[in-house]
């Protein structure tokens, strides 16, 4: 495993699924408010907002990582490509 | 030998192993403005935050309360649209700047262009200029070398921790936290931030630099698409460079068979991106023009003519005329005025109040006495002006209906909410069965102008 690889795979899942994380969360989180979520879904749990807003963020991030580690694997990302 | 290595890597399938690249310094016009957007832009950055306007922080993304406080603009959720229309306007003047006048935004705005030069002036300052870095990395390990690596990593690391201070300072107000980072009693969640920030900083800037354009940024791989044949690019001039070759200073290189380059490499060696211009348009150049002020300092060296690689167009490289006014321009021109115009007069239209009536779900109507019917509201009033109001509750659509909150004067202080109780009140004959439309119409008592109003329904008995 060179580190151009490494950096070209990580370049093209890490990095884009955190852009999308980045806007997604933001619309979510403009139209709803974390707190009334937990309210409305678990209301034993107690949780600050800030706390709500990190974890939708990774959450989507990790979501959209997915996608991304497939969508890489699946074009054959790691033999083939060339700039 | 090198080139074997080279060989063999590329044969394993893999590519070829990146070696670190250490730009020279070089002087010139360009240079001078790319120090100054760096210090402009980041002086915007870590000065913005602890700017004061009336009594708070200017510009406060405040999440936990779920407003933004821009001057004396604040923003609520239900102001999204005017986020949205921003980021259409960034990506518009992108797209504009980009068919006009090329790669303008990765050499001298890009946030990874200005901290990476940023990185770049620490290790300069510890571990000094291109030959004394290229020295100090084959150098073995021995006291100097440690000394100068660690000042610098030293530097580096306290520079973008304070760059992940500064990112929370837009979250949370900064003059607390800065209380809080002292007394070491800062909250897991900002704390986690200004490590993660900080993190990116200084990896970003610090060790992936240019690999960050090349691999990771997607406007370096669509940004052709805003090209067109007039756009401005930094192109090296072949039919005038051409053949390059040494040669000293008092020779006649044209009677020699030479064009005007004379081979020395610094263009090569300014670049940030290790590109050689020389090759031709490259998608790796973010057009940062170092390699310009490299060149014409060589040029009047050499005492030829400035500009054998300068800002062009494709068009001029081939002796067409180059033109700016065209179809490309002109409609990205005015979309962004539009959109711009049309934000900043809705932003002026705003009305600085908002509200949500909900009702009381638990019992759908009251008798208040033989003659009056009552259903009660709760209201949450948004003040977004940067003054406080007082509000007057009116109630319209059912004959004879009026309302009445305690206090009947509304006190809200500006860029807060307040809840009140709504009592609306009907004579019994008005309102019989459930669902009435009626409106609830909130007035400023001292602007008269700035009012908001909210349907809702009314329900009476089936009688």
């Amino acid at each position: 495993m060179n580190r151009a690889w490494y950096m070209r795979c990580l370049g093209s899942t890490l990095w884009p699924s955190f852009l999308a994380a980045a806007v997604a969360s933001v619309v979510f989180f403009a139209s709803i408010d974390p707190q009334t979520l937990q309210m409305q879904t678990v209301p034993d749990w107690n949780i600050s907002r800030m706390a709500g807003y990190t974890i939708g963020f990774f959450m989507f991030w990790g979501v959209g990582l997915l996608s991304s580690s497939l969508t890489y694997l699946l074009s054959g990302g790691n033999s083939s490509r060339n700039a | 030998m090198r080139n074997q290595e080279k060989e063999v890597t590329a044969d394993a399938g893999m590519y070829v192993a990146r070696e670190k690249i250490h730009p020279r310094e070089v002087k010139g016009p360009f240079q001078t403005l790319r120090n100054i957007a760096v210090i402009v832009l980041l002086g915007i950055y870590y000065g913005l935050a602890w700017v004061q306007w009336e009594g708070r922080q200017a510009v406060l993304f405040d999440l936990p309360a779920r407003q933004f406080h821009i001057f004396g603009l604040t923003f609520w959720p239900q102001d999204f649209l005017y986020l949205a229309l921003l980021l259409i306007i960034a990506a518009l003047s992108l797209f504009f700047f980009t068919a006009l006048a090329g790669r303008l935004w990765c050499g001298y705005a890009c946030p990874q262009t200005v901290w990476t030069e940023a990185f770049i002036w620490m290790e300069r300052l510890t571990e000094g200029n291109r030959q004394q870095r290229l020295k100090l990395d084959k150098s073995p390990c021995n006291s100097t070398k440690l000394l100068r690596r660690g000042s610098k990593h030293v530097l580096w690391v306290l520079f973008a921790l304070y760059t992940g201070f500064t990112f929370v300072g837009y979250f949370t107000p900064i003059r607390e936290l800065s209380v809080n980072v002292a007394t070491f009693s800062l909250g897991g969640w900002e704390t986690f931030w200004l490590l993660f920030y900080g993190f990116a900083t200084w990896g970003n800037a610090g060790f992936l630099r240019e690999q960050v354009c090349i691999y990771m940024c997607p406007y370096a791989r669509f940004q052709s698409a805003m090209f067109d044949p007039n756009s401005l690019i930094i192109s090296y001039d072949e039919k005038r460079g051409e053949p390059r070759g040494g040669r000293g200073r008092n020779v006649d290189h044209k009677a020699k068979g030479l064009g005007d380059c004379i081979d020395c490499n610094l263009c090569v060696q300014a670049c940030p991106t290790g590109i050689d211009i020389r090759d031709g348009l490259q998608y790796e150049c973010i057009a940062c023009a170092a390699c310009i002020d490299a060149c014409n300092g060589v040029m009047d060296k050499m005492d030829y003519p400035r500009g054998l690689i300068r800002y062009t167009t494709e068009n001029a490289m081939e002796g067409k005329p180059s033109r700016i006014l065209r179809p490309r321009i002109l409609i990205y021109g005015l979309l962004l005025l539009a959109l711009t115009v049309g934000v900043l007069y809705s932003l002026t239209l705003r009305t600085p109040l908002a509200m949500e009536v909900m009702a009381d779900r638990n019992v759908l109507y009251r008798d208040v006495d033989f003659e009056t019917i009552e259903n009660v509201y709760t209201v949450r009033i948004l003040n977004k002006d940067s003054q406080a109001h007082e509000y007057v509750l009116t109630v319209d659509g059912l004959p004879g209906a009026r309302v009445i909150t305690r206090p009947e004067r509304i006190h809200v202080r500006a860029g807060s909410t307040d809840t009140v109780i709504a009592r609306v009140q009907v004579p019994r004959g008005a309102a019989t069965g459930p669902g009435h439309p009626i409106e609830l119409q909130l007035t400023s008592q001292s602007d008269p102008a700035i009012q908001s109003t909210n349907a809702a329904r009314f329900h009476g008995p089936d009688e």
